[in-house]
């Protein structure tokens, strides 16, 4: 089994998805080659966007003057994001090989990495969205994203973990589950900051 | 059959008053129209119609099988099923007219509260009756969980509701100031867990293994999990008025109380995803088992949500927020009505002795139920996360920036998306109750036996 994956992995996932599924089935790569070849990369994209955005133009929250953040801050709230998103690409690959045992899909960390991919790949790609920093706009944009994020994590994981597509379906919820949790949590911690004073000034 | 009626009702009523947030003028000047009293039409609908009438029915189906043995008193049962809905409809009709007590969840006045209390006695009755006359020694943890039910929203409903009437419409609470806020959030939250939770944890120990056709994954964790819920649970009422003039201990200790509860929400969570994970086979031909799949992932959710709301430095942004409406909807959309939907799949099809109308639309159902849960709660995010921010944003001379006004002229847009997540939610219930008429059309109600004791062994 070929350890090697195209260079192009993630714009093919992006245009034509169901072939990078297939190629991903038949290979097992090595854990070090994807996560520093394509995540780490992946997870700088985010935070460089929403820094540029904010920086430039200030976050439009509805009210009528954007609101802009002194740049210390924002350099510390980029970094967190992008740590934040490196630890959620990592511990979803470690969440879902610890399910596999359960679904009785394939057990290798690189294939669990490359599902990272999968789903993360259109939303960081979609978060160009952040260079404008209007917070309705980006829940806009990203929700279709999300969407076709949620369809390819149905779609691609029983193939790729070669798994029947009724356990792939049980599995993929699950790991909805996780992620959502995730989710609820970057919110959380986010909050927690503001009121620490990293982020813009509440009356706390 | 009710409670599919009530759902319908009550979603609609959800509707309306999200499309009363984008639209105000589509009240038409007219009271009973107005977003205060179709809020409280839609919040007792899908909690009491929808909610309570699914739990009473699931509640005497599976309290027959676990105990094998028929109802006691099934004329009282009957009863419980006719005068219920006879309260919600004649309650839904006095919220319409402005009758209101003024807590909420609990805004039905003197003559309701009683008429519930009797009507839940008699559920009480036939419940435990049927218990106490069981024919298999252990009680399962289905029926450790409706017992629950019974009993703790007995007590929430009598000391909450505890008033002085002054007219037949319109009554005073014995509580006053601080101790009614703690009283009314005792029960309100505790209306959440041991109905919303508590109860609907009871139709998912029966109604998932049924479905997998498998034991639960872990019989002790579930009975562990039980006692841990219903121990931490009811202190955790307080973390709804933090900042607010309760004792400061009170406040903290429901925020303990809301982190422990995390341990036994996900222990119930995992439990159920493992006793799911062995029965893949049948996701191709059940198409309830996916709802019960995936309103097991938003019960993760909203058990993680929660507890994450209610630490302090939290709350602080998030109360008073559109936030906290999302993650009620991520709990009462993604969870109860999601795993209620899956459990009529399941049931109505076995009552009338026949197989679905159609699949094909409950799979249709199934995505649009999803669509419209995530919708939801994504629109309430980004529109608490901004109201939070904006509330407490402060000027140069550490006065608010902006007033209540302008930061709801923002809303808008937000509130446009939650009404497309509700319609979308709305029609897959449609949908589903299309699905559901068709199936009964034309069935006879079949006669089952409770099946015989083969061993004294669950």
């Amino acid at each position: 089994m070929k350890t090697e994956i195209s260079s192009w992995l993630v714009f093919r996932l992006l245009l034509r998805p169901a072939g990078v599924f297939e190629e991903l089935s038949n290979t097992r790569p090595d854990p070090h080659i994807v996560f520093f070849r394509y995540l780490i990369w992946l997870a700088v994209l985010p935070p460089l966007f929403a820094y540029i955005g904010a920086a430039n133009f200030g976050w439009r929250i509805g009210a009528a003057e954007p609101l802009y953040l002194p740049g210390g801050d924002l350099v510390i709230i980029s970094i967190v994001y992008f740590f934040v998103l490196l630890f959620g690409f990592v511990t979803t690959a470690l969440v879902a090989q610890w399910m596999a045992a359960t679904y009785g899909a394939r057990h290798s960390l690189g294939i669990h990495f490359a599902l990272v991919i999968i789903v993360a790949a259109p939303l960081v790609a979609g978060s160009i969205i952040h260079l404008f920093p209007h917070i309705f706009i980006n829940v806009i944009a990203l929700i279709p994203i999300l969407i076709w994020s949620m369809y390819l994590l149905y779609r691609g994981l029983p193939i790729v973990l070669k798994i029947s597509p009724e356990r792939g379906m049980l599995m993929a919820s699950a790991l909805i589950g996780y992620l959502l949790v995730a989710a609820v949590s970057i919110l959380g911690i986010s909050v927690a900051m503001w009121g620490r004073g990293i982020g813009p000034s509440i009356g706390v | 059959m009710f409670s599919v009626i009530w759902a319908v009702l009550g979603m609609t009523a959800g509707v309306y008053v999200a499309a009363e947030l984008v639209w105000p003028t589509l009240d038409f000047g007219q009271q009973w129209l107005s977003f205060g009293r179709l809020r409280t039409l839609h919040t007792n609908g899908v909690i009491f119609g929808f909610g309570v009438s699914a739990l009473m029915g699931t509640a005497f189906y599976s309290v027959q099988r676990t105990c094998h043995v028929p109802l006691f008193a099934p004329k009282l049962a009957w009863f419980c099923c006719f005068a219920w809905q006879i309260c919600v409809l004649l309650g839904g009709i006095s919220l319409l007219a402005g009758w209101n007590g003024g807590k909420e969840y609990a805004e039905l006045e003197w003559p309701f509260d009683i008429a519930i209390t009797l009507v839940w006695v008699c559920f009480a009755i036939v419940f435990f009756g049927t218990i106490a006359r069981r024919r298999i020694k252990p009680i399962y943890v289905s029926n450790w969980f409706y017992g629950a039910l019974i009993i703790v929203i007995a007590m929430l409903h009598i000391v909450n509701s505890l008033a002085i009437p002054v007219t037949i419409s319109k009554s005073y609470s014995i509580f006053s100031g601080a101790q009614d806020a703690i009283v009314q959030w005792w029960y309100g939250h505790n209306a959440v867990g041991f109905l919303l939770t508590g109860g609907f944890l009871g139709m998912m120990y029966y109604f998932l293994p049924k479905h997998a056709d498998r034991p639960i994954w872990s019989y002790r964790l579930s009975i562990i999990a039980f006692w841990a819920f219903v121990y931490s649970y009811i202190w955790a009422g307080p973390h709804h008025l933090h900042y607010n003039a309760i004792p400061e201990w009170v406040q903290s200790l429901a925020v303990v109380m809301s982190l422990i509860l995390l341990a036994p929400s996900w222990a119930t969570m995992i439990n159920g995803i493992m006793t799911v994970s062995g029965a893949w086979q049948k996701l191709r031909t059940d198409p309830a088992l996916k709802f019960i799949v995936l309103s097991l992932a938003f019960y993760g959710l909203a058990t993680f949500e929660g507890p994450m709301m209610a630490i302090k430095s939290v709350n602080v942004v998030s109360h008073f927020t559109d936030w906290t409406i999302g993650h009620v909807h991520s709990g009462a959309l993604g969870w109860n009505a999601l795993i209620t939907f899956g459990t009529f799949y399941f049931l109505i099809p076995r009552l009338m002795g026949t197989g679905l109308y159609s699949i094909r639309l409950a799979n249709i159902h199934f995505w649009m139920a999803l669509a419209g849960t995530m919708l939801y709660i994504l629109a309430m995010w980004g529109a608490g996360v901004s109201q939070g921010l904006l509330w407490l944003s402060l000027d140069e001379i550490g006065e608010l920036s902006f007033s209540f006004k302008d930061i709801m002229a923002s809303m808008p847009p937000y509130y446009l998306l939650r009404f497309v997540a509700g319609l979308v939610f709305l029609a897959g219930a449609l949908l589903m109750t299309f699905n559901l008429y068709m199936t009964i059309k034309g069935r006879r109600t079949v006669q089952v036996q409770p099946p015989e004791v083969r061993s004294h062994q669950v």
